[in-house]
């Protein structure tokens, strides 16, 4: 009695004791891997910093208006802005009122 | 003994220790699996917190400075900090060598007495390294020489709105300007090896395209006029925001030591200025406030006012008696003065209180220098802060009034964060509606009219106003005439005033074009032409086209 027992603790304690190291072996690999992950996670949010920092380095006015310059191009001035109703409608342009419609309709 | 005999006590005596062998095996069993369990729960898998607890650095994540649009005006990133470890140190003297190789500047002695002591676990030999570099000292494969990762500040866009910006120190801790005020206002993230901060970007008024623009402007203008220096300020007109500040010569936020240099001072908040004539706009405004003026009253300005041993007169006399009205477009600082001794020394003192030029005021950017008013104030400095002497004030403090003169009244703060809600940067009113009114037209006329001293300010479709000031630089025993400010005070559009602008040129030299004059007429009123005609398209202020475009045909 006692010895069939004492047998049957011993497989439980045998097994329990696969069981556990099973999971802990899987517990440990994935926590590796999450290790892994959140450096990688820090190294890319760390490289997403100086690509940002480049790109607002690359694209300051400094650095661009002697490149726009060069290619003909000059700071916006007042004289390019017009009223809408002061243009003049060339030929063939379609009347206003009759464009305006749809978005009338629609906003109804 | 018989087995007989010795059955039952031996028996049951038996039985008690064979019970009790087993109860010890089941308890010691039961130990080691609860044991077994605690181990495979916690235990082991923690990561081990030994290597360093101590603080090995004081330096924080700051969160990231954006202009009114987002765009990047300051970020953090890692750079690698040189550090070594005495302890794992073999050949201290080969160390010292290589790592004097790289960085000349090291101190051979020091650098060999840190590396020998070896009770030191943590050396820190130099931060913000280049990539480059730190690959070069990783080559040498030097044991106990490592690197590890710090914030770093980085202002992409150089030295672009510098003085605003402000600098931190090693550490990455704000010491001034907008920096600082991150420190002590919105919050920064201590520092945790490998952690990028996670804090929201702080949005700035400022506008980096305006910005760019404005500086562009002000670095032509300190070439063709060979200034000193300039500075320029773009406010708008309701709000306070700041859309764009510079002072030339400008200062670098990542270098730290310029912004020591007092040739590199802030010109329009740590400096204080006499500013000349366009002070008259304030005292023209106390006078119609006040009633003692209209527009259209007419003061005899014929005879210099005297005041001791001082004669005031005016530079460009008409020899005829001037309205109000000719008084602002012509400049007349005789005409102020009689204004303002109109009015009285207390009354205009008051004024002044009301207009907030009296008090120091500060903006996220740090305080603005105080004003410097006169110890005495009697009918001399009456007539002299008429004219915008004898009262020296921060720049950025007097465009602030400015602003509330032409936008209807209302006093605004001026500031360099964008305010959550546009409502609440108005504050009280300093002057009426009427008194704004009258001003915004004064402005207006002395650049429309073809004998405003502002004319050359004229933007075609902006209807841009605004007010000369030449003022004397003082020097030993007096003020020296060929060395001035000259500065203009402007507005547009004029009709419904939306971004005040004030220029300032630092000694300007006398060119051509300005047929060897150096006031402000023929300098820093083009200066704020060609500001407002770059940035009004920018701000997105539609022009006046139809009237204009008519009136040339």
């Amino acid at each position: 009695m006692l010895r069939l027992s004492s047998a049957i603790a011993a497989a439980v304690a045998v097994a329990s004791a696969f069981l556990l190291y099973a999971v802990s072996y899987e517990t440990r690999h994935m926590i590796s891997t999450v290790q892994s992950q959140e450096r990688q996670i820090e190294r890319l949010r760390s490289d997403i910093a100086v690509l940002k920092a480049e790109l607002a380095f690359l694209s300051r006015p400094e650095r661009i208006e002697p490149v726009a310059r060069s290619y003909g191009f000059v700071p916006a001035s007042g004289i390019q802005y017009t009223d809408l109703h002061s243009v003049e409608p060339g030929p063939g342009a379609v009347d206003p009122g009759s464009r305006t419609e749809p978005g009338q309709r629609s906003s109804r | 003994m018989s087995l007989a005999a010795s059955h039952s006590p031996a028996a049951e005596s038996h039985a008690a220790r064979a019970f009790a062998v087993a109860l010890s095996i089941v308890i010691g069993f039961s130990a080691i699996s609860i044991q077994l369990v605690r181990l495979a729960l916690q235990g082991q898998f923690a990561e081990p917190r030994v290597a360093m607890t101590q603080t090995l650095t004081t330096a924080v994540w700051r969160p990231d400075i954006v202009d009114r649009n987002g765009r990047l005006l300051a970020t953090d990133i890692e750079a690698p900090t040189l550090y070594a470890d005495p302890a794992m140190i073999i050949d201290v003297d080969e160390v010292v060598e290589r790592l004097v190789e790289v960085f000349p500047e090291f101190n051979t002695a020091e650098l060999r007495r840190s590396l020998s002591d070896r009770n030191r676990r943590y050396v820190r030999l130099k931060r913000g390294i280049s990539p480059a570099t730190a690959q070069r000292i990783h080559n040498f494969g030097l044991p106990g020489i490592a690197f590890r990762n710090e914030p770093k500040r980085v202002y992409p866009n150089g030295a672009l709105a510098g003085h605003v910006l402000g600098h931190v120190n090693i550490d990455n801790q704000g010491t001034s300007g907008l920096e600082r005020y991150i420190d002590e206002v919105v919050g920064i993230e201590a520092f945790q090896a490998g952690t990028p901060g996670s804090l929201k970007p702080v949005r700035t008024s400022l506008d980096i395209a305006v910005q760019h623009a404005l500086e562009h402007e002000l670095r032509t203008a300190v070439r063709t006029y060979s200034a000193k220096g300039a500075a320029g300020i773009i406010l708008d007109a309701n709000t306070g925001e700041v859309l764009a500040a510079s002072s030339l010569p400008q200062v670098d936020p990542a270098d730290r030591m310029q912004g020591l240099d007092p040739d590199r001072l802030d010109k329009l908040a740590d400096g204080v200025y006499e500013l000349g004539s366009i002070f008259k706009t304030i005292t023209i405004a106390m006078a119609i406030e006040a009633g003692t003026a209209d527009l259209d009253k007419v003061y005899d300005v014929r005879v210099p006012l005297r005041v001791g041993r001082y004669i005031i007169r005016d530079l460009y006399p008409l020899g005829r008696p001037l309205t109000v009205r000719d008084i602002f477009v012509h400049s007349s600082n005789v005409g102020a003065g009689m204004l303002a001794l109109e009015l009285g020394s207390e009354r205009q003192r008051a004024y002044l209180d009301r207009f907030g030029l009296t008090k120091a005021i500060r903006t996220e950017a740090g305080p603005l220098a105080a004003p410097k008013l006169p110890r005495h104030w009697g009918k001399a400095e009456t007539i002299t802060i008429s004219y915008g002497h004898g009262m020296a004030l921060a720049p950025m403090q007097f465009a602030a009034t400015a602003a509330a003169l032409v936008n209807g009244g209302l006093w605004v703060a001026p500031t360099v964060i964008q305010p959550s809600s546009p409502d609440t940067a108005k504050g009280a009113r300093i002057v009426s509606a009427e008194t704004s009114a009258a001003i915004r037209e004064l402005m207006r006329l002395n650049v429309d009219s073809p004998h405003g001293t502002g004319r050359r300010a004229a933007v075609p479709g902006y209807e841009v106003g605004g007010k000369t000031g030449t003022a004397e630089l003082p020097g030993r025993g007096g003020y020296r005439e060929k060395a001035v400010i000259a500065s203009f005070l402007a507005a547009f559009p004029m009709s419904d005033p939306k971004y005040v602008v004030l220029v300032m040129l630092h000694e300007p030299k006398p060119t051509e074009e300005t047929n060897g004059r150096i006031t402000a007429g023929v300098n820093a009123a083009p200066v704020a032409g060609s500001i407002i005609a770059r940035t009004a398209p920018l701000l997105g202020v539609m022009p006046q086209r139809h009237a204009d475009a008519r009136a040339h045909q």
